[in-house]
């Protein structure tokens, strides 16, 4: 087609779309009432113009609006409880002494398990039979170190399983902060039966990230469990009652066998801390009671200009060595 | 009723300004805390925005979230929202940048090979085509209408066509919109809706006589 028959076709075109001036639609009709080449062009385009008109209007499915407004309420669910927050001051005192009780015994937790925790952990040994002479050991087998060939981990791996009764809403906040955080190139989103799957991988910065920015929706889930990847194919450390900032900090570890170990500690600590005497005290204050614990949950950050800072070093890392991780709501 | 009379009646609605200014009063009522008109608005532009999500996209799963995503981002975005362009306008640049940006990034688009699927037409439906193309009459749009095997052709044409050649014919011909909205909604100039649409029919005709 030349450019002639280019600029016939455009002159057509926008006669049949109703697009013309008046000096441009009496050249067309001209055109078409002297060439019957042009009339019968003039047909085809109508044709395809009718063919495209004609076809079905298809509704959209009904659960939209509803999945709207899940949507929306992870953003607005911020917004009120800055209000309650404000509205409910004068319980704030009691609750200061309430959590400074939590933070006193999942400190006196955390000491305990230090201690407790080498001590009835298993002790590493040499598979198989040693070679003792005069009944001593060989200097070069220490039964305590633990053996540093079996950790063939390379990177952090791991599930995360998040149950809630608010699924939609959940996922929908999830769905959200992976988009903020321009993390939708690096996450696969899978539906399995009634289960939605986000399988990650990315840098332990971006992950840090946006583990920030979902920590927001813990109030609202009925369990959080982390598996971690072990040394060992098939073996998984599980850390039930996980928190973001125990799994930002497992992530954040360099050395691969350390998180592993943290992982291990974070799952004996919360372990312990589930069977502490003072668990209702924590239990109304980290969402066993809806009453208290909207006051404590820090607001989400409003988004400045730094913002853009902070994403571009995130950015930056992102070639650098990337940790998998996938979060399954249930 | 000539071609110009049977535009979309959409387009009649709009050139008389009747969906803008129920529009402006629903958003009003929005600012000032009426949640229902919210609702209403969503209601009132959900299958439309749906309708061309689905044409541009192909997916029926993809073009329910991204016409979610769509309101989403409408809402989130309402408080910033001058008026310089009507909501309609907005509305739709929004829902076509969203769904081009979500095609070309999951590379949804393979329905465009369909030199597997050009074999599962039928003689029935290559002739009721073939007809249809070489019939020298002016068309018919109530014969059109009646022709469900031209459907289903059509529609995968159309996912032979560009991103941008695609987009521009489906407001066009399937929304209704007329160029300057167009040109509005895709921020490009008018004199390139113009030619973008042309060789947009003209490639959708080539790919119809292929099959």
């Amino acid at each position: 087609m030349d450019i002639s028959d280019q600029r016939i076709d455009e002159l057509l075109n926008s006669y049949i779309d109703g697009e013309l001036d008046a000096g441009q639609q009496t050249e067309a009709e001209q055109l078409i009432a002297h060439d019957e080449k042009i009339a019968q062009r003039l047909r085809q385009l109508q044709k395809c113009k009718i063919l495209l008109g004609s076809l079905p209007i298809d509704e959209a499915p009904a659960e939209i609006l509803e999945n709207v407004k899940a949507s929306l309420a992870g953003s607005t669910r911020i917004d009120e409880q800055t209000l309650i927050f404000d509205q409910q001051i004068g319980t704030r005192y009691l609750l200061v002494r309430k959590v400074l009780s939590a933070a006193a015994m999942i400190a006196l937790a955390a000491v305990l398990s230090a201690v407790i925790y080498p001590i009835l952990a298993p002790q590493t040994v040499p598979e198989g039979p040693v070679a003792v002479e005069d009944g001593r050991l060989p200097e070069e087998v220490d039964v305590t170190a633990p053996r540093a060939s079996v950790v063939v981990a390379s990177r952090f791996s791991g599930r995360l399983e998040l149950k809630t009764s608010a699924r939609a809403s959940v996922d929908a906040f999830i769905k959200r902060a992976i988009a903020d955080n321009g993390l939708s190139d690096s996450i696969t989103q899978t539906h399995r039966q009634d289960r939605r799957i986000y399988s990650l991988s990315c840098s332990r910065e971006d992950l840090s990230l946006l583990l920030a920015e979902i920590g927001y929706i813990w109030p609202r889930l009925d369990k959080a469990t982390l598996f971690v990847d072990t040394e060992i194919f098939g073996q998984q450390v599980a850390i039930e009652a996980v928190t973001t900032e125990q799994i930002t900090e497992i992530v954040n570890q360099n050395n691969d066998q350390k998180y592993i170990d943290l992982a291990r500690d974070f799952a004996v600590l919360n372990d312990m801390t589930e069977r502490l005497p003072g668990r209702e005290i924590l239990s109304a204050i980290e969402g066993g009671s809806y009453s208290l614990a909207p006051q404590w949950l820090v607001p989400k950050p409003i988004l400045t200009g730094k913002r853009e800072a902070i994403r571009k070093s995130a950015g930056q890392g992102r070639d650098k060595e990337k940790v998998r991780l996938t979060i399954v709501v249930d | 009723m000539t071609e110009a009379a049977n535009m979309d009646i959409r387009q009649q609605q709009d050139s008389n300004g009747r969906i803008s200014i129920d529009d402006t009063v629903l958003i009003e009522q929005y600012r000032h805390g009426d949640s229902d008109a919210l609702e209403r608005l969503i209601i009132k532009y959900q299958n439309r925005i749906y309708n061309v999500i689905l044409k541009i996209c192909a997916d029926p799963n993809d073009a329910a979230e991204l016409t979610q995503e769509t309101f989403v981002k409408i809402i989130e975005n309402l408080s910033k929202f001058e008026g310089r362009s009507s909501f309609y306008t907005w509305a739709f640049r929004i829902a076509v940048n969203l769904t081009l940006n979500y095609c070309q990034r999951t590379a949804k688009l393979s329905l465009r090979s369909l030199d597997a699927e050009d074999e599962q037409h039928d003689s029935q439906t290559r002739r009721v085509l073939k007809d249809f193309l070489s019939d020298d009459s002016s068309p018919d749009p109530v014969a059109v209408a009646q022709n469900k095997e031209l459907y289903e052709i059509a529609v995968k044409a159309l996912m032979k066509l560009d991103d941008a050649q695609r987009t521009v014919i489906v407001l066009r011909d399937i929304e209704g919109m007329n160029y300057a909205r167009i040109a509005e909604v895709l921020k490009i100039q008018l004199g390139t809706v113009r030619s973008r649409l042309s060789r947009a029919r003209s490639k959708l005709r080539d790919i119809m006589e292929a099959i």
